[in-house]
């Protein structure tokens, strides 16, 4: 195998691990506290979890060489999901 | 008739020029299918947790969040050994390609314990299916999702058979295999988001 592609995923791998143990600092709770709703919080975790997915599918699924209707379909799932998550929360905690 | 190791050249090169569709399309059409199916039942969740936010987040805090971390790294590195699996064949190291798709096979094995475990802590502490919404939600994600990485080990059990005889290695299947197996993880990524950590 390709050395470049061996360093290639194995940086991409870090990141993706790197960005998994940011949810242990954004979702830590303090125990003496009531866990309450948190815009930041909620916000942090569906853009982390989102940076994820995509770069999963450009590098692990290989989307980057693939054709663009291809590459568009993954993207515009991401963002649709981005727009579904972040849309639903912030409008169910406004007219709650 | 045509000689699958003798294509392995051409499907060496093919990254570096023309654009191309990882395995078969139907896996992608497949892959998006689900991915709608699950962005719906993610949206469902999202809208039930903001009417009893007290409720959620009270039921969120008896999960354990530094296991979920533990099965999101185990996951992501089946992912890896699984992209690595696809590099090797394509350049013909079958040998290191089988390594990493076994590899894969053993991380999933290991997210596979770790869920089980976990399952039988939460159900230890006294939360079941019926206990309340959010684990109704609990359930029911990580059970569909379990659902899929099951279907996962067939699909690796396809690579691996594939690569483990010169007479067969079909890039394309070991590529389709791939595709459905990141696919487990990905959607693993946005549950673990949604359970473990917003508010």
């Amino acid at each position: 195998m390709n050395a470049r592609f061996e360093k290639r995923l194995l940086v991409v791998w870090l990141i993706l691990s790197a960005i998994t143990l940011v949810y242990l600092w954004v979702g830590s709770v303090d125990p003496a506290r009531t866990l309450r709703p948190s815009a930041v919080v909620t916000s942090s975790a569906i853009v982390l979890a989102l940076i994820k997915v995509r770069v999963i599918f450009r590098e692990f699924m290989e989307t980057r060489h693939a054709p663009v209707l291809l590459r568009r379909l993954t993207d515009g799932w991401v963002l649709l999901i981005a727009v579904c998550l972040l849309g639903s929360y912030f409008v169910g905690m406004a007219v709650r | 008739m045509t000689d699958p190791v003798a294509k392995e050249p051409m499907a060496e090169n093919r990254e570096k020029s023309a654009e191309f569709v990882p395995g078969q399309p139907d896996m992608w059409a497949f892959v998006m299918f689900e991915a709608l199916v699950f962005a719906s039942y993610f949206v469902v969740y999202m809208i039930f947790r903001t009417r009893s936010p007290e409720l959620y987040l009270q039921s969120q805090a008896r999960l354990d969040l530094r296991i979920g971390v533990v099965e999101t790294l185990v996951l992501l590195m089946s992912s890896w050994s699984m992209a690595r699996c696809v590099k090797a064949s394509r350049a013909g190291a079958f040998r290191s390609a089988l390594t990493n798709a076994l590899f894969t096979v053993l991380f999933g094995v290991v997210f596979l314990v770790a869920k089980v475990f976990e399952w039988a802590r939460v159900i230890r502490m006294g939360f079941g299916l019926s206990t309340n919404e959010f684990f109704s939600h609990y359930f029911f994600l990580t059970g569909i999702h379990f659902l899929h990485l099951l279907i996962g080990f067939i699909v690796l059990g396809v690579v691996v058979y594939q690569l483990w005889s010169p007479g067969r290695r079909s890039q394309e299947l070991i590529e389709t295999g791939a595709t459905y197996w990141h696919t487990v993880d990905f959607l693993w990524v946005l549950i673990f988001a949604l359970l473990y950590v917003v508010r």
